[in-house]
């Protein structure tokens, strides 16, 4: 009995499973070959560059700003204008975020953020040359 | 020709501007003012009235950056209860 591992997604934080190779030797005449999954130690495979603390403190803002349900998903990729924002709400969401982390962005660097991971990123680009 | 990038960097300048005043009170209200301004002429499709509605904007950006410099000059002495963080 094999069973393939996963192949591994872009979600962040999924626990990686690890294939061993099991030889066993049967008492038929054939040797099987199966394969069974051992859980790794969860490591946050990161697909964007930002800390996923600041990501979740974005996501964070982005949802009170926007009004949105405890279910809606708000996570790294998600653009502002899926979760029904459009520039001026996209404009206020900089500014929550601006006044959350302390911070003050260029106008077009702040007008080029369209989805969560940007803005997290944008965050610590200036948080790092601010330190 | 005001394009919509203008627009969009009237609105942050107006905020920016704001987020300078040191009265709690007079700073939420511009803050409020600026995305309720914008909001209500979001629709706007005839380019003259866009032109107007851009220029009163430009108008009251100058009208921020003279009552920040009165307010700074007389800040206020104490905080107001809603800028304090009660947990």
């Amino acid at each position: 009995m094999a069973s393939m591992a996963a192949a591994s997604t872009s979600l962040q934080a999924r626990p990686r499973q690890m294939v061993t190779a099991v030889k066993c030797f049967s008492q038929g005449s054939r040797s099987n070959l199966s394969f069974t999954l051992r859980p790794l130690p969860t490591r946050l495979s990161v697909s964007c560059a930002a800390k996923p603390e600041t990501v979740d403190k974005v996501c964070e803002v982005v949802k009170k700003q926007l009004s949105l349900k405890e279910g809606d998903q708000v996570t790294a990729a998600t653009k502002f204008a899926e979760l029904g924002a459009d520039s001026l709400d996209t404009v206020e969401i900089v500014m929550g975020l601006e006044e959350a982390f302390d911070i003050e962005m260029e106008e077009d660097k702040a007008q080029a953020i369209e989805t969560v991971e940007e803005a997290a990123e944008l965050i610590e680009e200036i948080l790092k040359a601010k330190a | 020709m005001v394009d919509k990038g203008q627009v969009i960097r009237l609105c942050r300048s107006l905020l920016r501007a704001g987020r300078q005043l040191p009265d709690y009170n007079i700073r939420e209200y511009a803050k409020r003012r600026t995305f309720d301004g914008f909001r209500m002429n979001k629709n706007l499709t005839d380019h003259s009235k866009v032109e107007k509605a851009y220029a009163e904007g430009k108008k009251q950006l100058e009208v921020v950056e003279r009552v920040v410099k009165v307010y700074l000059a007389y800040p206020p002495k104490t905080k107001n209860i809603m800028e304090l963080k009660l947990h």
